[in-house]
């Protein structure tokens, strides 16, 4: 019988060991193929950037779609939302941050409404797992502007009402305090509330879509005889995408629209309330602005 | 003697045999997987296609200050220079003539604004 040949099978180990070593720890393969998943976070945000942007250039969403799916988040609407927020808090201008949030209720509406043409949202369900930009099937093959159907442009005219940002290739016009002729949002509701667990005089405000779905970073005008500020939905997530607040000051009345055009809120005063107790305290009051 | 010398033989051999293996394996079969990596290691079609998104924004924004800055996460070479790839890249993988044609005007842009600076 023949004895196993132990000093040979030990190099054998041996030189596998040296080998994994060299290509895990001195020397791996050079990284030149990485996917956007692979990214790390702050290049993930630049990325999401630039697809938002690219989207409010071409207001190509199933393009948008493909891109997003790439770049590896569990929910994309949800990451452009997340970092919309973020880049409202930081140092990045407003408008890209509404590019951003544009696009996230694009993804919304069309996922909530399905409002474009199945044979695109196809087209991008597909490129999702195996987006390669040089395949035809994921880049070429999708619409863009220049080529889409009228259907798909009507659908397009429905997105850019619900956000500015997201245009057509044409200049994106700049949201202005000024009351658009037409008046995308309509105040649909206005009610006082005496609620003592709200903080006094807190003047809430909620802004939704045609879909009543709520709409975050739209901004809101408040002018009172002695100034004028700005507030925007959206700050506070947790109470909703489309939700914003202000601290109204006693006596002081104010009027509230929408910098993108809406009807004008007039003469908002914060109610005096009682309490069970009989003490008195300043109410809040409630505005619902919504597309038409 | 000749035995022993016949057992050394075999032990290079089979050390030699076990280093193959072993970058085989750790190059191609099991790489080491990468994370939080830097956009200059992308693959080149997602490098192109960020050009191109690059170039698609850049139709509605006409900042070529910010195209540049959007493509220096690129690394050291000019804004001109990575775009000019991302172009040569679209032209080799059958990108629309309207995607050539605008990634073309960012290259353009960028060229004349680098000139500026």
């Amino acid at each position: 019988m023949r004895r196993i040949p132990w000093s040979v099978l030990f190099a054998l180990l041996l030189g596998m060991g040296m080998g994994l070593a060299y290509t895990w720890i001195l020397y791996p393969h050079p990284n030149t193929d990485a996917q956007p998943s692979a990214l790390r976070a702050d290049f993930k945000d630049q990325y999401r950037s630039l697809i938002a942007a690219s989207y409010a250039g071409t207001g190509n969403l199933p393009r948008a779609q493909a891109r997003l799916s790439v770049v590896g988040d569990a929910s994309p609407i949800d990451a452009l939302n997340a970092q919309a927020q973020r880049m409202r808090a930081g140092p990045q201008t407003f408008e890209h941050a509404d590019q951003v949030a544009a696009l996230a209720s694009a993804l919304g509406a069309e996922t909530s409404g399905g409002a474009f043409p199945t044979p695109s949202l196809e087209i991008a369900i597909a490129a999702g797992n195996t987006f390669t930009p040089t395949s035809p099937s994921s880049l070429t093959d999708l619409p863009i502007l220049d080529s889409e159907t009228p259907e798909f442009l009507e659908t397009q005219a429905i997105v850019m009402e619900t956000q500015p940002a997201a245009q057509e290739s044409m200049p994106r016009a700049t949201p202005t305090p000024t009351l658009a002729p037409g008046k995308p949002f309509t105040l649909m509701g206005q009610e006082n509330l005496c609620d003592p667990n709200l903080p006094d005089g807190l003047l809430q405000v909620m802004v939704l879509n045609r879909s009543r779905r709520q709409l975050a970073g739209v901004e809101i005008v408040i002018t009172w005889n002695a100034g004028k500020e700005q507030f925007f939905t959206g700050l506070k997530p947790e109470l909703g995408n489309g939700y914003a607040d202000y601290l109204m000051t006693p006596d002081t009345t104010y009027t509230v629209q929408l910098a993108r055009g809406s009807d004008v809120a007039l003469g908002i005063t914060a109610p005096t309330c009682q309490s069970p107790d009989g003490a008195t305290f300043l109410g809040s009051i409630k505005l619902t602005f919504q597309q038409p | 003697m000749n035995s022993t010398r016949s057992l050394w033989v075999f032990i290079v051999l089979a050390l030699l045999a076990g280093i193959g293996v072993g970058i085989a394996y750790g190059w191609y079969v099991d790489p080491v997987d990468y994370f939080d990596t830097t956009p200059d290691t992308l693959r080149a079609d997602y490098k192109a296609d960020y050009v191109l998104m690059t170039a698609e924004a850049y139709q509605v924004e006409k900042d070529p200050g910010l195209a540049a800055r959007r493509l220096a996460i690129f690394g050291t070479k000019s804004s001109s220079a990575i775009a000019a790839e991302g172009l040569a890249y679209g032209r080799l993988h059958g990108f629309s003539d309207t995607e050539i044609a605008i990634m073309q005007e960012l290259v353009t842009a960028l060229q004349a604004w680098s000139g500026i600076q």
